[in-house]
């Protein structure tokens, strides 16, 4: 049984790709065939942050047209048995695709995948209307800032008129020293604010621009949020995997000076 | 006392989620956010005819209609509005 999984944001900038490049290795790792397909067309940028932009002949809009087969444009991770990408066009735009088009791309793989991935392109146009077309489920990325959040709110609800099964939502870059200051929402409060369900959340981490640079998704690492994004893949198969405490420094005297500030 | 003590708990978390909280109200029921201020414009017209209102004072904001069902609440307008005071002035005109 495969699902199909779009990752989608509105806004732009808030780590769609990185989360899916990491979901996308962390279900691999997991031991699932999968499938990352980037369908930001005219702005690719998954193949980067995967580290296999060198390995490109084909693309998804060559699929579409018919100017190879699927296999041909697949690029197979040589780090991961079962992660494949397929790449989006660069130099084509967004209405050279349209949703039927996708919809049948998506369902060809099913019969070779458990987890297909579509990265989304940020806005809520075409772009995003082709994302969505053939998708299952999806998960939604936002970060703990007033215009990501409406932006996300925005999404949530044409996610619900397209009458989208299951919606789900991370929260990425939640830095607890901010929380614990007042000085940012809390993943419980975007939880309330949104009214969906929360399926992770990422704490900011400068390990991520590590890993972007070397274009190599930092789930397979031991650093805190690749933890994060390893418990959201095991979410996502339906493993019940408690939250992390993203509070690295929980000490005594944190604790103290904690509750000296809330009286 | 707290800020001279410097535990002072700053709070631009709290006005972001209560920004939130109207922002999306409006945005999923399509309202344009400036019609708050007619509408209290409108309303402390009203009220004057009646009652010395407190203009600086008034709460007017859009909230969700507390229905069965996460997001499928409806928009409603919430007003708290302080009167200086009850004054009958209709009444006092009639005489």
């Amino acid at each position: 049984m495969s699902e199909v999984i779009v990752i989608t944001s509105g806004k732009g900038g808030v780590g769609k790709t990185t989360t899916t490049a990491n979901i996308g290795t962390g279900l691999a790792l997991l031991g699932y065939h999968v499938v990352l397909i980037d369908t930001d067309i005219g702005l690719r940028n998954l193949d980067v942050v995967m580290g296999l932009e060198n390995r490109i002949i084909y693309n998804l809009v060559d699929v579409v047209e018919g100017n190879c087969r699927m296999k041909q444009a697949l690029i197979k991770d040589k780090r991961y048995p079962n992660l494949y990408l397929l790449p989006s066009a660069q130099t084509r735009d967004k209405s050279s695709v349209n949703p039927g088009q996708m919809r049948k791309l998506v369902d060809d793989l099913r019969g070779d995948f458990d987890y297909i991935i579509l990265d989304c392109p940020a806005g809520i146009e075409q772009g995003f209307q082709n994302a969505i077309a053939g998708a299952d489920r999806a998960l939604v990325v936002t970060v703990p800032e007033v215009s990501a959040i409406r932006d996300a709110d925005r999404i949530i609800g044409l996610l619900e008129a397209a009458q989208m099964q299951r919606i789900d939502l991370i929260v990425n870059r939640i830095r607890m020293d901010m929380v614990r200051r007042g000085d940012m929402m809390s993943v419980e409060d975007v939880a309330d604010v949104l009214g969906v369900n929360i399926i992770g959340a990422v704490a900011d981490d400068e390990n991520i621009v590590v890993s972007t640079n070397q274009g190599e998704p930092l789930v397979d690492t031991d650093a805190v949020s690749g933890q994060a994004y390893l418990n959201i893949c095991k979410r996502i198969t339906g493993e019940s995997v408690p939250m992390m405490d993203l509070d690295s420094r929980r000490g005594i005297l944190v604790r103290i000076s904690d509750f000296l500030k809330r009286a | 006392m707290r800020q001279i003590l410097l535990f002072h708990k700053s709070n631009s978390g709290e006005i972001a989620r209560n920004r939130l909280k109207l922002l999306l109200v409006s945005d999923q029921a399509s309202i344009c956010p400036g019609l708050i201020d007619l509408i209290k414009d409108d309303m402390i017209g009203v009220l004057s005819r009646y009652a010395e209102v407190d203009s600086s004072k008034i709460d007017l904001k859009f909230t969700k209609f507390a229905s069965a069902g996460t997001r499928e609440e409806l928009p409603a307008l919430s007003a708290r509005i302080p009167l200086r005071q009850l004054t009958c002035k209709r009444n006092e005109e009639c005489f």
